[in-house]
């Protein structure tokens, strides 16, 4: 299940979004978070303290190149593997989520499949 | 993993540069102001028009029954669903200034318990998703 979380700025998307992680996490096991706001916040609403949210290396947008899909559309396309950037980007948080922060680097990217 | 959850940039600018190609659900956080629903309301046209093929609204920091009409009323005009109302929760506001996480400050708030609720819709509605695929 690949959900994302939109809204107006100050709405409450990233406490929803965290939150419903966590839950998601506990109900079902495994959940990748992934924080694709380029002013980043995510860690902390998942239940990270400031200091783990400072340290968490972003995955670079070098591993990616924008194209444009059969229909013409904007489509960002991986040089890496989904995995291979969780193996190396994702941080371990709360209740069994994986955090990745990716800026303006788009979701499915890393995606689970 | 069983579930990607993506915190999207805010705004809709990002939906032109492909953001949402791969979503299965989106989820507008929406709150009762109208700028908020005018928002909402167009992040829901463009990802239809990008083939999103699921779109739902989360009402959020709904303080009263008025809130949530407002709301309910210009969701059903833009043919949203609206799968949970998530109340006004001074907990959250606690735990946002504080910098913690709502479920490891309050795990019994309200505005918990309503998210749990988003966890068990999206999950129904996942299931069903995959029943139609395998359906056809």
């Amino acid at each position: 299940m690949k959900v994302a979380v939109a809204g107006k700025g100050g709405s409450g998307k990233t406490t929803i979004a965290g939150t419903l992680s966590r839950v998601l996490a506990r109900q079902n096991g495994g959940v990748l978070a992934i924080d694709a706001d380029p002013n980043p916040n995510l860690a902390v609403s998942l239940g990270l303290d400031a200091k783990q949210a400072a340290a968490i290396e972003p995955v670079p947008h070098s591993f990616s190149h924008h194209g444009k899909n059969a229909a013409g559309a904007y489509s960002v396309e991986l040089d890496v593997t989904p995995e291979e950037i969780v193996a190396r980007y994702g941080t371990a948080a709360p209740d069994g989520v994986t955090l990745l922060l990716i800026g303006r680097v788009e979701p499915h990217q890393a995606g689970a499949g | 993993m069983t579930a990607v959850v993506t915190d999207m940039e805010a705004g809709i600018e990002h939906l032109k540069r492909g953001t949402l190609e791969h979503a299965e659900i989106l989820l507008i956080v929406v709150e009762p102001y109208f700028k908020s629903l005018e928002a909402a309301g167009r992040i829901a046209e463009l990802a239809r028009g990008l083939g999103v093929p699921t779109l739902y609204a989360v009402a959020n920091k709904v303080q009263s029954e008025r809130d949530e009409a407002a709301i309910r009323a210009y969701c059903a005009e833009h043919d949203l669903p609206v799968l949970a109302v998530v109340p006004f929760d001074p907990e959250v506001s606690e735990a946002e200034r504080e910098g913690i996480a709502i479920l490891d400050s309050a795990p019994e708030a309200a505005a918990v318990g309503a998210i749990e609720e988003v966890a068990r819709a999206l999950r129904a509605a996942d299931r069903y998703c995959m029943e139609a695929r395998v359906a056809d």
